[in-house]
């Protein structure tokens, strides 16, 4: 009788803690959604979806979509760069806004991370908010952690593919008119590069990164090279 | 007067019916957006992905470059990529953002880039 009783209260305590759990993330959340309205985020970053339909709406963009950050970023990341932004996309947002037409070839213009650094306590805050943001429909435990030939990816990456046209795959080489891929393991989701990958129109139709007809077995190398990029 | 609202209805359905999933968008839009980061924005192969391509992006105000290619041939490069006409696998397949209608205005803009 007496063990009862001090199982039951143990359960109760127990249940009593996680309330508290739930109860501080939640708070964080609702603090992290307060700033990103206060301190204005929509009105560079699309918060909602449905994406842009059209190339007149891509012109407009000023910052990269967000309504599905929780899918596409990975925790740890997000909170150091809202304290510290640097350049992802070399060209910026939308690159076409950003070049300066020379007589021969073409210069990226000033282009600057964004400014609106936040705390500490606040990157937590919106960190917890931004990571509520999912794609339905992305598959969670797609892409596992494991060994796999990077000879094969690479092969797929380089002369297959073309990714570094577009992407830097080095800090100073590769293309400059889409996002920086050197340092993409730091900062995506893994599942999200492989559900990115199969089709980037889902996330933008009208993104300038064509979607590959891959098999998913190369579609899952890909994305374990880039998950490795660190 | 349910004869006209049957026959109001049924143009109303057959308006739906052939009224395209997207607005298409013009060649010179999407010139810009696709094709500007590699063959540049006069089109002749300076954008600024091009010094990371192992094969130079064709020149698209050159003549004498263009006119080496059949419209089926420049067709086929678009909308599969370059490696289906046996190019670099830098240009890649564009059939995921532009319809056949679309890359078919592409080929016409293009002849306007090299006069040609």
């Amino acid at each position: 009788m007496k063990s009862l009783k001090i199982l039951i209260s143990l359960i109760v305590f127990a249940l009593f803690l996680s309330a508290g759990v739930v109860n501080s993330v939640s708070a964080d959340e609702k603090e992290g959604k307060a700033l990103v309205e206060s301190k204005k985020c929509g009105s560079c970053h699309k918060m909602q979806g449905p994406p842009d339909k059209t190339i007149a709406d891509v012109l407009k963009r000023k910052a990269p979509d967000l309504f599905y950050a929780g899918s596409k970023f990975k925790k740890e990341w997000l909170e150091g760069f809202l304290q510290k932004p640097t350049m992802l996309r070399p060209a910026g947002t939308v690159y076409l806004n950003n070049i300066k037409m020379g007589e021969k070839k073409d210069e990226i213009g000033d282009v600057k991370p964004c400014a609106s650094a936040l705390s500490q306590k606040e990157a937590h805050e919106v960190t917890e908010y931004l990571m509520t943001l999912k794609e339905p429909t992305m598959k969670a435990g797609v892409i596992v952690d494991d060994k796999f030939s990077k000879a094969k990816a690479k092969v797929l990456f380089g002369q297959k593919e073309g990714c570094s046209g577009c992407h830097r795959d080095k800090a100073d080489s590769g293309g400059t008119s889409c996002p920086t891929l050197y340092n993409a393991g730091e900062r995506l989701n893994p599942d999200w590069i492989f559900d990115f990958l199969k089709n980037p129109q889902k996330y933008d139709p009208k993104i300038w990164m064509p979607r590959r007809e891959l098999s998913d077995e190369d579609f899952i190398l890909l994305a374990k090279l880039i998950a490795s990029m660190k | 007067m349910k004869k006209v609202s049957l026959i109001g209805l049924s143009v109303m359905f057959l308006g739906l019916m052939i009224t395209p999933l997207a607005l298409a968008e013009k060649a010179e839009d999407n010139y810009k957006l696709y094709c500007f980061q590699c063959h540049g924005s006069k089109g002749n192969g300076g954008g600024i992905n091009a010094a990371a391509l192992s094969t130079a992006p064709r020149d698209h105000t050159s003549a004498t470059e263009m006119k080496k290619l059949t419209d089926d041939n420049i067709f086929t490069a678009i909308k599969e990529g370059g490696a289906a006409v046996s190019k670099s696998t830098f240009m890649p397949p564009f059939k995921s953002i532009l319809t056949d209608d679309e890359i078919k205005e592409m080929v016409k803009h293009l002849h306007k880039l090299c006069n040609c």
